[in-house]
């Protein structure tokens, strides 16, 4: 019986001080809640345009990390009782576009800043739904400019290069593999699959591998699977999937020569300006993408998040964004020298590319997405298995 | 006449809410996801088409590469490869672990610790797996490594050939502490002077254990078994936590696979067949724990 | 010269029980070292840790995560788990008690179909259910998850009451009917304050289950501020970035709960767990 008051007298304290905890971050200043797809370093890259946002307008504004392909999971059922998880929801494009009866017109405040816009908007039933946010690259191999040079290494201009520089790096003593792979829900192996397919079947490819029109199956597909992929995988080029944050730790450390990662990664380790970057050769198509933003009809302050997406989108907005590095801004008014060194050359990189084409597994989306990251984690450890690999691809679209 | 309404009425009013609430929320929602399996989307009869689309699909059972081939092998092959090894190994262990931990000084106190795995969430089970058998931080491969056994010196949740492998391997971890706290419990109810006896015939330990703790303990050993059961075949969180079924689906399990059905590709009446079937073999063990119980009852 | 001759076996058979107990609790050792660690120090595994490197802030940083904080799913696991224990249990100690003692029509059907409800799966009732619910506008709603809870928990409740009390003295309630008490006051104020030990066995359980569920939280729950503890562990470990310090610091606060109750009710709890099984 003492136990149980014992029990009961620290439930009621927990509950106590759990409730004074929350009480305290009701506001009375309006509040305004956005869903970022961002998290630790990155998000901490965006803050400072809502910090200032929140001084101009004496608002108080939420962040609440939330993934793709999660919200894509939960958003019907929530709008579908006119609810809404945020008054600013990022997500992809054509995800808003094929809901668009739940979103705003966004027309009054893109005519502003359309002139000096780079990307379009993503406009459905003759509104403007979802306006884009900041760019991120997937611009190739990351490696550290120290680790290079103290190995005399130099990043390669053809295949053979490549494939030299690799075994070059495999025998460093401290080397586990020459390339580490991100593990992590699985996106990590499919940029750099992604890299492969556009460098040796183009921009092309990709985009037909997005419209459905070429199939997994296809000679050509399996052929840079087979060629590429499939060899460097059995040499033990790229290591096991490790989780990506720890990743970056030992390929930092000097276990692994390259990582492949968008350029995100900037601001995700010690020393930027230590950061070099190489596409595979011959690569005249990128993978960039936008975060997409919408506002939900159901949101209860629709005004006052038009207001913050829009000082998002201004100059005064994208400079703050700029100079925090990590995603290039998408106005052709910023001074590329606003960027960290890092960044810019990733700005570099995307410059010299013919095209840009957008990711394949966002494109797609849905179940398949989960399919394709969990059949390419087992091409990695089993690359024997290719032919089924496809075959599942294939018939989960 | 009047008083034995009087008395039906009290009855009804006991269970009243109690059967309100489970009849709207429980059996209600289950005759419909049964109803459903038997339907497609647009709410045609389709009878027993989308049991056949779900048993003949690769992510269920893929023939083409079990036995022959490794994994993946499919959801329903993993779950059975699940019941294999899990059911013997904790039952058997929980009764070793209470004979082995029956009166010994600390004895309660190993107990309480393998007990922990009840204690905690699920879900932190998934992620304490994934950390065990983590190339970089995990004791498994740590142990391999110490051995000198390269080829298991890997991130075991990250290969086919191992990934539901180290999924049983933590839920064996996980479970063990209920099959061992039954078997406790059993092993006090049953009269020293057995044993003692017993030793007067001149048994020795083994034969006190085959002849006497065994067949003692058989009850209790039959309800571990059909709850272990239910556990396995409803297995979902430390699935979900741990390799969210991969890689390549070759830790996919039937709960996880009707998740995915369910709620990712809102496929509704493919997700109520994968539903049915499951509860198709938790009923079985139900029913079998349901008549043991009423056998007991008439007792 | 007997007490010579049984040690080795002694020292054999201690020895192997603390071997258990080690193999048992390295993993959790593991988990609570990575919690107090900076990541860099574990990248190759936690035993490599520098003792003077160890600090508590992973627990602050998990309690307050700016995306996921810990802190808001404990709450929300309280204010669900607190209802979601209290009222099932009340509701089946009550059906218990009326299938125990009443004889009325259907009797023996209603109490065969709870115990065939233990085995049905959540899966099983998980679409539907989430259609009821929306129907209802209890998604996303600390009730809606209350009410699922509490039907859930009814069957072993029932199942485990009615066995507890058939063991009380039938005696007392035929006093009680004698000094003229009515069939709903002699359950409350006999039988149930007579209970206590069986009403605390069945709430530490149910307790502790609601708190640890995760499956019927992912479902009805997706409003980040609502969501349950155990449901931000995997957005912890999220596409975006993990930190296994704050992510196991998070599964330590998450399980420091159900632990508390395993540990100052450890005989209820155990008890809970025999008296469901043995008949």
């Amino acid at each position: 019986m003492k136990r149980i008051v014992i029990l009961l007298l620290c439930l009621l304290a927990a509950g106590t001080f759990l409730f004074a905890g929350g009480a305290k971050e009701e506001a009375v200043k309006p509040t305004i809640t956005m869903t970022v797809p961002w998290a630790g370093p990155e998000l901490e890259q965006f803050l400072p345009v809502v910090r200032a946002f929140e001084e101009k307008e004496n608002v108080k504004v939420k962040c609440l990390t939330y993934r793709g392909e999660d919200l894509s999971a939960v958003l019907p059922a929530q709008f579908e009782a006119g609810q809404s998880l945020g008054d600013i929801i990022f997500l992809w494009d054509w995800w808003v576009k094929k809901n668009d009866q739940h979103a705003v017109d966004l027309t009054d405040i893109w005519a502003p800043v359309k002139s000096a816009y780079i990307p379009s908007p993503a406009e459905a039933g003759g509104k403007v739904v979802a306006l884009p946010y900041v760019m991120v690259a997937k611009p190739g191999f990351w490696y550290r400019s120290s680790f290079f040079e103290k190995n005399g290494l130099k990043a390669p201009a053809n295949w053979d290069e490549f494939t030299s520089l690799l075994k070059k790096i495999g025998g460093i003593s401290g080397i586990k593999n020459p390339i580490v792979t991100g593990n992590g829900v699985g996106w990590p192996i499919s940029d750099v699959t992604e890299h492969f397919l556009i460098t040796f079947g183009g921009a092309e490819l990709q985009n037909k591998l997005i419209d459905k029109s070429v199939k997994w199956t296809d000679p050509q597909v399996r052929k840079i699977f087979e060629n590429r992929i499939i060899p460097l995988l059995k040499e033990g080029a790229f290591s096991d999937p490790v989780e990506w944050t720890q990743a970056i730790e030992l390929w930092w450390g000097g276990e692994y020569g390259l990582y492949f990662m968008g350029n995100w990664i900037t601001g995700m380790v010690e020393d930027a300006g230590d950061l070099g970057v190489f596409t595979l050769p011959g690569a005249k198509a990128m993978v960039t993408g936008q975060d997409w933003a919408f506002i939900p009809k159901y949101s209860e302050n629709i005004d006052l998040a038009k207001k913050l997406f829009a000082f998002m989108i201004s100059k005064e907005g994208a400079t703050i964004r700029a100079k925090q590095g990590g995603k290039l801004v998408a106005r052709n008014d910023i001074s590329s020298s606003l960027y960290p060194k890092a960044d810019q050359a990733v700005a570099e990189a995307v410059s010299k590319m013919e095209t840009t084409v957008l990711d394949l597994d966002d494109s797609i989306g849905g179940d398949w997405q989960r399919l394709f990251w969990d059949q390419l984690k087992l091409l990695w450890v089993s690359p024997d298995s290719l032919d089924d690999v496809l075959k599942k691809l294939q018939a989960g679209l | 006449m009047e008083r034995r309404l009087k008395h039906w009425g009290t009855g009804y009013i006991f269970i009243f809410p109690a059967v309100v609430l489970m009849a709207i929320f429980i059996v209600y929602p289950a005759v419909k996801t049964l109803f459903q399996s038997f339907f497609d989307a647009g709410g045609n009869w389709v009878g027993l088409k989308n049991f056949i689309t779900v048993l003949t699909h690769y992510e269920t059972i893929d023939l083409s590469r079990f036995p022959k081939k490794g994994p993946p092998w499919g959801s329903l092959i993993n779950n059975a490869i699940w019941i294999l090894i899990h059911l013997p190994v904790t039952v058997l262990l929980g009764m070793l672990f209470a004979v082995m931990l029956n009166k010994i000084k600390g004895g309660a106190f190993i107990k309480s610790v393998i007990f922990l795995g009840m204690v905690i969430p699920m879900i932190v089970g998934g992620v304490i797996i994934r950390f065990l058998f983590d190339e970089n931080s995990g004791v498994v491969p740590l142990l391999m490594r110490t051995f000198g056994i390269e080829a298991l010196d890997f991130t075991w949740t990250a290969y086919p050939q191992t990934a539901l492998m180290s999924l049983i391997l933590g839920s064996i971890l996980l479970w063990t502490g209920f099959s061992l706290t039954m078997h406790a419990a059993g092993l006090s109810t049953i009269p020293r002077e057995m044993y003692e006896a017993a030793e007067v015939d001149g048994a020795g330990i083994l034969r006190k254990f085959f002849f006497i703790t065994v067949p003692m303990l058989a009850p209790v050993t039959s309800v571990v078994i059909a709850m272990t059961l239910l556990y396995e075949i409803k297995i979902f969180d430390i699935v979900y936590a741990a390799t969210l079924g991969g890689p390549g689906g070759s830790s996919m399990v039937l709960s996880l696979q009707m998740y995915f059905y369910a709620f990712r590709r809102l496929d509704f009446n493919l997700a109520s067949a994968v539903a049915t079937i499951l509860t198709l073999f938790t009923l079985i063990v139900g029913i079998w724990l349901v008549r043991n119980t009423m056998r007991g009852e008439k007792r | 010269m007997k007490q010579i001759r049984i040690m080795p076996g002694r020292i054999a058979h201690y020895s192997l029980a603390w071997i258990v107990a080690v193999i048992w609790l390295v993993p959790f050792i593991g988990i609570f070292i990575t919690s107090i660690s900076p990541l860099k120090e574990i990248v190759h595994g936690w035993w490599g840790v520098k003792l003077s490197s160890i600090s508590f802030k992973n627990f602050i940083g998990a309690w307050s995560h700016p995306t996921s904080p810990i802190g808001q799913g404990m709450l929300n696991s309280l204010i669900i788990a607190v209802p979601a224990t209290i009222v099932p249990v009340f509701f089946a100690s009550s059906a218990a008690y009326g299938i125990l003692r009443y004889r009325f029509p259907l009797r023996k059907t209603i109490f065969l179909i709870t115990l065939l409800l233990l085995a049905i799966p959540q899966a099983m009732v998980a679409v539907p259910l989430f259609q009821i619910l929306k129907n209802l506008k209890l998604i996303n709603s600390y009730l809606g998850l209350i009410i699922v809870h509490t039907a859930w928990g009814l069957p072993w409740i029932i199942l485990f009451m009615r066995g507890f009390f058939s063991t009380l003295p039938r005696e007392v309630e035929e006093a009680a009917s004698i000094d003229g008490a009515g069939p709903f006051k002699t359950f409350f104020r006999i039988i149930l304050p007579m209970s206590w030990p069986g009403l605390a066995s069945v709430s530490s359980l149910q307790f502790t289950w609601v708190w640890n569920d995760f499956f019927l939280a992912l479902i009805f729950i997706y409003n980040p501020v609502r969501m349950v503890a155990t449901q931000r562990i995997p957005l912890l470990r999220g596409q975006y970035h993990v930190d296994w310090g704050i992510l196991t610091a998070a599964a330590l606060l998450i399980t420091s709960v159900p632990l508390l109750v395993f540990i100052l009710l450890q005989k209820y709890y155990v008890k809970g767990f025999i008296g469901m099984a043995s008949k």
